[in-house]
């Protein structure tokens, strides 16, 4: 008996056992400390549904053994573009949220083939530098929302009539449309179906994906690349599709983030979005090389089940908010302890 | 033998270290003196302030006081001392005294009184420990915490 | 007698391929210095001042790469312990100079607790130093917000109330330093002209220069070198690969914690939630400005690199805004400029390792092919 627990442990993780418990911990608290449930549950399947995309699109990188997408935010990016864009020629309501999809495609496109490109020059050094291919491409973005020239009013600053607000709201654009559309209510529980069906055909896409020739080609070279080379496949274009993917799924994800937050957000904003997403999929039993639709799932409804929960909980149990920490400290080991993992230092 | 040897020495590079940190704790302690010419009461018998009494600090004038003003300065230490000009009434001829104090080690703030001190009283009457108002409880200060939205951007 | 000239034309192209980015940044900086319209003797002196103030911090950044470990983006953790000292030591009322000694000493427990936990996992992370390490800072980044901001002052005795929060625990945002501000720097400082040299701050930093240039030829330095050229082979020699590279990143630790307490004397408060976030970034961007590279640094890199960043760092601003006629651009552009050094220095390393593995792999399998043939 002890030993089926043990090796439980063991393939479980240790801190994905102590974040579920703490998470299942909440839930039970939240009642008992007259934490109104209903209104965090919902809470918790909206942030679901605006996050999961962006958790989705780690995904494709971590299979064909690119590791963890820490390069997030050059996605971010282009789906910011093409929000901005979409805005600035004056689409309104839900047509400029499918414009801004189609406006962000080419831009993933094209940024993430010069991305993909790049990691495969350096194969074996991919997350360090997908985290400052991030960062570098943020704060020269930053230069750009400023020098740009966009002219839509309730986009740029009032008074110099140019350059980029911080955040920009969408009301009257896309706000809220998935989330709206389809709206299921419960009782007090809304559940915004439109946002999770759209996550949900991503979803069976990507799976689908990996069933057909191209996706366990790109299994195999995230595996074993020696092996898939022997085996005839491109690994540096299996690679670079994974890449190109990525980045689109971010673009999308970012997207769907803001129909639900109601805001786009510029300039430094998309910094450290990355991380979230990251610890998401780590919490949800993704390794650096392993990743499922699954995991994607369960860390998300995890990963944003913490979020939303230890705010109200803790505060009315201790009456101070140390959510901060507690997700910081959860997040971060988590990817730590990812990174050190024995059996995945070989590759 | 070697070991011995080499675990000797780190226990000794220890004990330099600690002493170190002990001597620091002594010699750093900082003081706020803050010095009055106010009159004083004591057991009954009051102490006038004095008409003026100009305050040196390490040869520069800090302050001039008059009847009832405070001056203050900082010290790095337990030893403090000062040089008083001081006019005890009207058309009075100046008579200088050096005052060296021994600061006690807890005090933060320390008031020392100069008529009572001139008047030669036990130490206790003319040094107290200087208790500053209770602040006025702030509600605004916000909730410090920085993750997020601390963007790594700015001086260095 | 023809060579000659194309072996020296050979040479220039090689200095100029090996030192790609300083030149860039004298570029950058000849540029913006007339533009951007600062005084010489305002530069120098603030050039100075910068250069005392961060070169301690950037010293702690070469044992690593010595010790092949990449660039320690856990030096933040060597800043926190320097903070946790700082804000003892003001709590204890120690002042001047005793009080930035007596920091020193208390930092070095945490530095070295930080240090080890640092180092054994990134020995479990062998190949990944630098990802690992940064997210390291990020994990200890919330164990110290959750010490400082909810255990001080309830579980930690803090004494003085000007340091805590008005709930009673946690520590305010900014605690003052007043009491040591600039303490070295101003003790025996000369003043020519306009410009202040902080001579006691420089002479600790040459005597840390010297520290290093030392301690690379002991027995743990060159243990470290071997350790960073070849794990392998330093195993098979003997050594305890795991004991130095934890040692390393100890003393890296150790010495970013006094880093970052000269950093502070200099500065005169303390922000308490954010002054290390940057830390890390800074220097190590101006340590790759100097000419250095994840696999390579010398002490010549960090100065060089402290003055150019630093420059760059003052005048991009202010030419920003003289020529696009916003000063954001400006500042923009150097967070971008420091974050593209980063970039493109860990994208030269790893391509000189994968050339270096790809010829090593030509080798063999022509030594294989030597070797049947002589079957």
């Amino acid at each position: 008996m002890k030993e089926k627990l043990s090796s439980f442990v063991a393939s479980f993780g240790l801190p994905r056992l102590i974040i579920s418990a703490f998470l299942l911990a909440l839930f039970i608290l939240a009642p008992i400390v007259g934490v109104d449930l209903p209104m965090q549950i919902t809470n918790v399947i909206n942030r679901f549904s605006w996050n999961a995309v962006l958790v989705l699109a780690m995904v494709p990188m971590v299979h064909s053994g690119c590791g963890l997408n820490f390069g997030l935010p050059l996605g971010i990016i282009s789906g910011l573009l093409g929000a901005t864009l979409s805005l600035e020629f004056g689409f309104t309501g839900p047509m400029s949220f499918v414009m801004a999809a189609l406006i962000s495609t080419p831009f993933a496109l094209i940024l993430g083939s010069g991305y993909g490109w790049l990691l495969n020059k350096i194969k074996g050094g991919e997350m360090m530098i997908a985290t400052y291919v991030g960062f570098s491409s943020v704060s020269f973005m930053c230069m750009m929302w400023l020098l740009l020239p966009y002219h839509k009013a309730d986009m740029v600053w009032g008074l110099a009539g140019k350059g980029l607000r911080t955040t920009i709201s969408l009301e009257g654009y896309y706000d809220k449309v998935l989330s709206r559309f389809l709206q299921i209510n419960i009782g007090k529980i809304s559940i915004p179906v439109g946002a999770l069906l759209l996550f949900a055909l991503l979803a069976t896409a990507m799976w689908a994906f990996l069933h057909t020739k191209t996706g366990t080609a790109m299994t195999a070279v995230g595996s074993n690349p020696v092996f898939a080379k022997a085996a005839g496949i491109h690994v540096d274009r299996i690679r670079m599709l994974s890449v190109v993917m990525s980045t689109w799924l971010a673009a999308i994800g970012i997207l769907v983030y803001e129909q639900g937050f109601g805001f786009i957000q510029l300039y430094m904003a998309p910094f450290y979005m990355a991380l979230p997403a990251v610890s998401a999929i780590l919490i949800g039993g993704a390794t650096v090389n392993k990743a499922t639709i699954m995991n994607v799932i369960l860390g998300t409804f995890l990963f944003q089940g913490i979020v939303t929960m230890t705010p109200t909980v803790m505060n009315s149990v201790i009456h101070t908010d140390m959510s901060e920490v507690v997700r910081v400290i959860a997040s971060q080991g988590m990817i730590l302890y990812a990174l050190t993992r024995k059996t995945e230092v070989t590759r | 033998m070697n070991n011995t040897r080499k675990w000797v020495f780190r226990g000794f590079t220890l004990l330099v270290v600690l002493a170190i940190g002990a001597v620091m704790f002594v010699i750093g302690r900082g003081h706020t003196v803050y010095i009055d010419n106010k009159t004083l009461e004591y057991n009954g018998e009051t102490y006038e302030a004095l008409q003026r009494s100009e305050v040196y600090v390490g040869g520069e004038r800090l302050s001039k006081l008059a009847k009832r003003e405070r001056t203050m300065s900082t010290v790095i230490g337990q030893s403090f001392e000062m040089k008083l000009i001081n006019t005890a009434n009207k058309g009075d001829e100046p008579t200088e005294v050096t005052v060296k104090l021994t600061l006690p080690y807890g005090w933060d703030g320390i008031v020392v009184n100069i008529p009572g001190y001139l008047a030669g009283l036990p130490q206790d009457a003319w040094m107290t420990e200087f208790v500053s108002a209770p602040e006025p409880e702030s509600e605004e200060e916000e909730e410090p915490g920085a993750f997020e939205d601390e963007i790594p951007m700015g001086d260095i | 007698m023809n060579l000659k000239p194309q072996g020296a034309g050979k040479s220039i192209l090689n200095i100029l391929r090996n030192n790609t980015v300083p030149i860039m940044f004298i570029i950058i900086c000849s540029i913006c210095i007339p533009i951007s319209g600062f005084s010489p003797a305002y530069l120098l002196n603030e050039i100075l001042t910068r250069l005392g103030r961060n070169a301690f911090l950037i010293l702690s950044l070469l044992i690593p790469i010595m010790a092949g470990m990449g660039l320690n983006f856990g030096m933040t953790l060597g800043a926190m312990a320097g903070e946790l000292a700082l804000i003892f030591v003001s709590d204890w009322q120690i002042w001047g100079i005793p009080g930035v000694i007596l920091a020193m000493i208390v930092s070095v427990p945490f530095s070295v607790v930080l240090g080890f936990i640092c180092g054994k996992l990134l020995n479990m992370a062998k190949g990944r130093e630098m990802i690992t390490s940064y997210i390291i800072s990020f994990f200890i980044n919330g164990v110290y917000q959750l010490i400082v901001l909810y255990l001080m002052g309830s579980l930690i005795p803090i004494k003085h109330s000007s340091i805590k929060l008005p709930r009673g625990y946690g520590i305010r945002n900014t605690v003052s330093l007043l009491n040591m501000r600039q303490c070295i720097d101003n003790l025996l400082a000369i003043r020519i002209g306009g410009v202040k040299i902080p001579a006691l701050t420089l002479l600790i930093i040459a005597l840390m220069c010297l520290l290093i240039v030392w301690f690379r030829r002991t027995k743990l330095g060159q243990d470290m070198r071997a350790v960073g050229q070849d794990m392998q082979v330093a195993r098979d020699a003997g050594i305890q690969v795991e004991r130095t590279r934890i040692i390393s990143i100890i003393i890296s630790t150790v010495l970013a914690g006094f880093g970052m307490i000269l950093y502070l004397q200099n500065i005169g408060n303390l922000s308490t939630y954010s002054a290390h976030s940057q830390v890390g970034m800074f220097c190590i961007a101006a340590l790759l400005v100097g000419g250095a590279s994840v696999d390579h640094a010398s002490i010549g890199n960090v100065f060089l690199g402290a003055v150019l960043f630093h420059l760059m760092f003052i005048v991009a601003p202010q030419a920003g805004a003289k020529i696009t006629g916003d000063s954001m651009i400006g500042e923009y552009f150097r967070v971008f400029v420091s974050y593209g050094v980063i970039t493109m220095a860990l994208i030269m390393y790893e391509m000189k390792k994968r050339r270096q593995k790809a010829s090593i792999g030509e080798q063999l399998a022509l030594a294989q092919r030597e070797g049947s043939r002589h079957e």
